[in-house]
């Protein structure tokens, strides 16, 4: 139960036509003991802040498909700040080109998944990712 | 989302009140004495909603959410999800049926995991409605994890117990078996536009004529419900009104306290012997059960911080 105790929301911005990546993560999340908190499709950036708070996660998690993933970063990273939540990890995943990773990582991501990735070495990087945090 | 910019006390301080939510979630029973609150100047209207997976609880407490945010209350929801016994973990899927009315400002949803509490409900569930009802809220709504059959506990924690029956589920059935009619002031049956809705409604109005009933027994009231023609929704939030109504001419206020302080401690004392547990593993288990008992008891007492 590496993630026990730990609360994650597994967040949809944009124009996605469908979640099918983003449920596989938050069903693999939770079978690695953590409470996860899903929003549906096409959530603006403001909304996914609100629930992050609300329901205050440790990180959030951003499922993107569209290509508009930088964008949709920048946003949600300002929305969070202003909602007094800078300290959330934000943490991406989706169809995003490889070129992509580091603007991503210096936007301020946590972490990059793509579908290529194992299951489980996404969950283990959010792992070690918490770990950091209390 | 627009957020209306809000006058007063109408502002909800979502990022204090979701990290209170967290601790008090979080808290060990020691933890969780020390903060204690046992009773409240601030009240909320408390109204729960129980009823099996898929009856379409989620649903139907947006539609009740959004009439309270007409009336230009402010909305607290506490929707429980159950934790996995495997893995430990949950996924908190209530707020997805609730995007009617998620924008709303005065609105809080909160999703909690049940953990270690097997009533329908969760850890230190008491504190988290009176904190809640702290920080202001007009209408607090309590989901359950919707087990069923257990429904006393919610019961205890709400003013008004809301049953979410589906037609032609069984469920009718099993309500008379589990003694949950006795427990509910309303009763719904949802997604009244599948087949059978007639048939379920005349069954259960059936068991409640045959129920006794005295002149300070509020009567269960039976609702046909649909989010797809929208039918009785407005009857449901006219029904908890009424209800509420009777309660202040009805209700023995000590007496609800005295219950609600009952099911405190009682869960106080459930959450402790589990703690204990927890902590000495296999050495508990391997005595005669007497012994076990005797030893476990010894051990709930908390440590004394004074």
């Amino acid at each position: 139960m590496t993630l026990k105790n730990k609360r994650i929301l597994i967040a949809k911005p944009g124009l996605d036509g469908h979640d099918v990546g983003a449920k596989i993560i938050a069903l693999a999340l939770r079978d690695a003991g953590a409470d996860v908190i899903y929003t549906g499709l096409r959530k603006s950036p403001d909304y996914i802040a609100r629930v992050a708070v609300e329901e205050d996660v440790h990180c959030v998690g951003l499922s993107v498909l569209s290509g508009s993933h930088i964008e949709l970063l920048k946003q949600t990273l300002a929305e969070l700040k202003d909602a007094d939540a800078a300290d959330m990890q934000v943490f991406i995943g989706g169809t995003i080109p490889p070129d992509d990773r580091d603007t991503l990582i210096q936007l301020g991501a946590s972490a990059v998944f793509t579908a290529e990735m194992k299951i489980d070495d996404v969950v283990q990087a959010i792992v070690d990712s918490l770990k950091d945090q209390s | 989302m627009t957020q209306r910019p809000l006058a007063g006390n109408n502002v909800i301080d979502r990022r204090g009140l979701g990290r209170m939510l967290s601790r008090i979630m979080n808290a060990s029973v020691d933890e969780a004495l020390i903060g204690l609150v046992d009773s409240s100047d601030r009240t909320a209207r408390r109204v729960g909603f129980t009823g099996a997976p898929g009856a379409g609880k989620s649903t139907l407490i947006s539609r009740y959410a959004k009439g309270c945010l007409e009336q230009g209350n402010k909305t607290g929801i506490l929707a429980i999800d159950p934790t996995s016994p495997v893995s430990g973990g949950a996924l908190l899927g209530d707020r997805i049926r609730m995007d009617a009315v998620a924008d709303d400002a005065r609105l809080f949803i909160r999703s909690v995991p049940s953990r270690n509490a097997h009533d329908g409900l969760c850890d230190n569930a008491p504190d988290l409605l009176l904190a809640m009802e702290q920080f202001g809220f007009d209408d607090i709504v309590l989901e359950t994890v919707g087990v069923g059959q257990v429904e006393y506990s919610v019961k205890t924690l709400v003013d008004t117990l809301v049953l979410v029956l589906m037609p032609e589920s069984g469920d009718a059935i099993q309500a008379m078996k589990a003694g949950i009619l006795e427990s509910a002031d309303i009763i719904v049956i949802n997604k009244a536009d599948l087949p059978g809705a007639e048939r379920s409604h005349a069954e259960i109005s059936v068991i409640l004529g045959h129920r006794p009933r005295t002149a300070d027994t509020w009567s269960t009231q039976l609702i046909m419900a649909s989010d797809i023609d929208g039918r009785g929704i407005g009857q449901l939030s006219d029904t908890i009104i009424q209800h509420r109504a009777w309660l202040s001419t009805h209700r023995d206020h000590d007496d609800m306290r005295r219950k609600r302080r009952a099911y405190h401690l009682h869960s106080l004392i459930a959450r402790r012997a589990h703690e204990v547990m927890h902590q000495m593993g296999d050495d508990i288990i391997n005595q005669d059960l007497v012994g076990a008992f005797r030893q476990l008891a010894s051990l709930v007492a908390p440590v004394d911080r004074g």
